[in-house]
């Protein structure tokens, strides 16, 4: 998952970067507004935190903007005024939610898996495709119930696939997905993964999870469990 | 910059006396009228006698030739030049009286018998003159018709006239000046309550009293009703703030001792970060507390109404977002005629919180009414209160729980609906719009209900 954090006060934005990309996010950061409002526009983030107070543009102005463009990966606010005024006026202005500070890093997180998962059109926190069960607050996987090992990299790209399944998924799709701005890309590193991933998931190829669409990406064939 | 308006007795000290100037001017001129009307309608009457002694004094000899009188009616017509003329033309006869004698004066006319004619001021050459005309025949003679012309000079007109408004002008400019004087005690009389409300006023300022508590007349009341609730809410607003203040500072004092016995004695990490996880905590909820209390504006004395629909719609339509994934539905039972008399910011809080506690614990629905209270048509209210509503299909609050939530303060227990910061913010506002809370259970949807009412003002 791609995330983008607009914060201009530098320990927070740290901290919070920091405790993403533990998390298994791929973290890129904005300080002001401006720079939110062009990254914004030019990568493909899964979900935008923005802070409220920025210098040169308010963080309503650069949520609104980004709604103009037509960007609509969910966006979460963080605000250090908890009026309902001020509630109202940035989820008017299209953010999907809203935490006021301080707050605790944890509730953030699960704001975040939350929206991230309602935007893909799943309601709740564990994924299930068939056998196939994605716990995405503890983060495990499951085949049939039987916990399976995976890498973070791996869970990274399965997770992407399994929020998407039925939609085809490209190559270059994962790559941006899951690293941040400046990670040097190989493409063929994901064709590595997406083996492992067929491997672990299904080792007597009998589920086939992972189809390859050729010459235009994957899709994760087994279908939601309503 | 304008200058300073008149004050409101030198209006009207100018207004009325404007009036009276007109006043006494056209009363002047319609007296002096009535006067001159009279006056000479009477030398009509006087000139009419004259004509009459001198007919009754003249006669016709057989050949019908006129023999004027000997005496004179009035012995001025005698007199040159006294301002009394007659005259008489017919057939042979052109006489003059003495008085006339050399003057030319307009006994020109002709009468028919039985004509008369009452004319002036005429011009001549002795000045303006009322002329009285009146053609005559003697009997057996009616072929020989005669004129009888009576004039005087209009200085005796002229010097009643004068004579009269002079008598006029003494008694009317009298009359002028007491009326002046009369307005003069009513202004200072009719003015006294102003006077004696500015006077009060600067007491309160100078804080020898607390407000405005001396009767006023119904017509300030009004003023003063409003003054003293600005002035007694100024004055909780400015203890709310004092007290937050002070509160604020205070109570974040014993997490900070806390924090620093804590880095005194800190030989481990864990007991260090666990202690100030908790003490930051407790700052926090301090924080968030006495901001909501300070955010609460309380003035409602001069507050527009606010529509309420509108804003209700906005806060739902976040909600929804924010509870996306809980399908609650949010049901609107709208007052048209409810509005809410106070700060946009206040109500937000109260329906906000309120919303967002029943889009927590709701099942499935929550149902948003607002009810307008008094203040109808014909009612002696001044302005109507309004009731909010919110009430949820959720498990609702246990009763012996209710009176614990009423008590102000932080609670940290989330388990039972209605604690936090968000009810005491909503109890905050209410208080400070001098209104009530009540919770009970929705009779329509089991759950919970929340009823913030705020009174009417009488």
């Amino acid at each position: 998952m791609r995330v983008l954090i607009v914060e201009d006060e530098a320990p927070l934005r740290e901290t919070l970067a920091a405790r993403m990309q533990r998390e298994g996010f791929a973290v890129d950061t904005a300080s002001d507004g401006e720079e939110a409002i062009y990254m914004g526009k030019e990568v493909p983030f899964d979900i935008v935190i923005v802070d409220l107070g920025l210098p040169k543009l308010s963080g309503i102005e650069v949520v609104k903007r980004l709604r103009e463009a037509q960007r609509r990966y969910p966006i979460l606010i963080l605000t250090a005024r908890s009026s309902w005024q001020d509630k109202v006026e940035g989820l008017k202005s299209g953010a999907d939610d809203y935490l006021v500070k301080p707050f605790h890093i944890e509730e953030l997180l699960a704001r975040v898996n939350a929206l991230v998962r309602r935007s893909a059109g799943w309601s709740k926190p564990v994924l299930e495709c068939g056998p196939v069960a994605m716990d995405t607050t503890a983060q495990t996987v499951s085949v049939s119930g039987a916990l399976i090992d995976l890498t973070s990299y791996e869970y990274k790209v399965l997770e992407y696939l399994m929020l998407h399944a039925g939609e085809l998924v490209s190559k270059g799709d994962l790559t941006e997905h899951i690293y941040e701005q400046d990670f040097d890309r190989d493409s063929n590193v994901i064709e590595v993964f997406i083996g492992r991933l067929r491997k672990k998931l299904d080792s007597d190829g009998a589920l086939k999870p992972i189809e390859t669409v050729r010459g235009r990406g994957y899709r994760f064939a087994i279908p939601r469990t309503p | 910059m304008p200058g300073r308006p008149f004050s409101i007795a030198s209006r009207l000290t100018l207004a009325s006396i404007v009036v009276l100037v007109l006043f006494l001017y056209l009363t002047t001129a319609a007296l002096e009228r009535a006067f001159e009307r009279s006056a000479v309608q009477s030398i009509q009457q006087r000139l009419k006698s004259y004509f009459y002694s001198l007919l009754q004094e003249s006669d016709v000899n057989v050949k019908g030739k006129l023999l004027l009188p000997e005496f004179m009616p009035d012995p001025d017509f005698d007199r040159l030049g006294s301002g009394l003329y007659a005259a008489v033309s017919g057939p042979d006869t052109e006489w003059r009286s003495p008085s006339a004698l050399g003057r030319d004066l307009p006994f020109n006319e002709a009468m028919a018998p039985g004509e008369l004619r009452f004319e002036g001021p005429l011009k001549s050459s002795v000045g303006n003159v009322y002329l009285l005309r009146h053609g005559v025949v003697f009997e057996g003679h009616e072929e020989r018709p005669f004129t009888y012309f009576v004039a005087i000079h209009e200085s005796s007109l002229v010097k009643q006239k004068q004579a009269f408004r002079g008598t006029l002008i003494r008694y009317l400019g009298s009359f002028g000046v007491l009326m002046l004087l009369a307005q003069g005690i009513l202004l200072h009389f009719s003015l006294r309550p102003l006077r004696s409300l500015a006077s009060d006023l600067t007491e309160v300022e100078q804080g020898h009293t607390e407000e405005l508590t001396a009767p006023y007349p119904s017509e300030l009341t009004g003023l003063t009703g409003s003054f003293n609730q600005i002035i007694r809410s100024e004055r909780i607003n400015l203890k709310r703030h004092r007290d937050t203040l002070g509160d604020l500072a205070h109570s974040l004092k014993t997490p900070l001792a806390i924090m620093r016995g804590l880095l005194e004695n800190a030989d481990q990490l864990g007991p260090l970060k666990s202690g100030t996880e908790e003490q930051v905590n407790r700052m926090n909820a301090i924080v968030a507390y006495q901001l909501a209390r300070a955010a609460s504006s309380g003035h409602k004395t001069f507050a527009a109404p606010i529509e309420i629909d509108a804003n209700a719609e906005e806060i739902v339509r976040s909600l929804e977002k924010v509870y996306a994934s809980r399908g609650v539905l949010c049901e609107f039972e709208l007052d048209e005629n409810a509005r809410f008399h106070g700060e946009l910011g206040d109500l937000m809080e109260v329906m906000g919180n309120l919303l967002d506690n029943g889009f927590k614990w709701a099942k499935s629905k929550v149902l948003l009414t607002t009810k307008s209270l008094g203040g109808s048509k014909g009612s002696k209210t001044r302005r109507a209160g309004v009731e909010i509503c919110v009430e949820d299909d959720g498990p609702g609050i246990p009763e012996d729980k209710i009176d614990s939530l009423l008590v102000r303060g932080i609670r940290g227990d989330e388990q039972v609906q209605g604690h936090g910061i968000g009810l005491s913010t909503v109890s905050n506002v209410i208080d400070s719009y001098e209104g009530q809370l009540k919770i009970d259970r929705s009779p329509e949807l089991g759950g919970a209900r929340f009823r913030a009412i705020f009174p009417a003002l009488e």
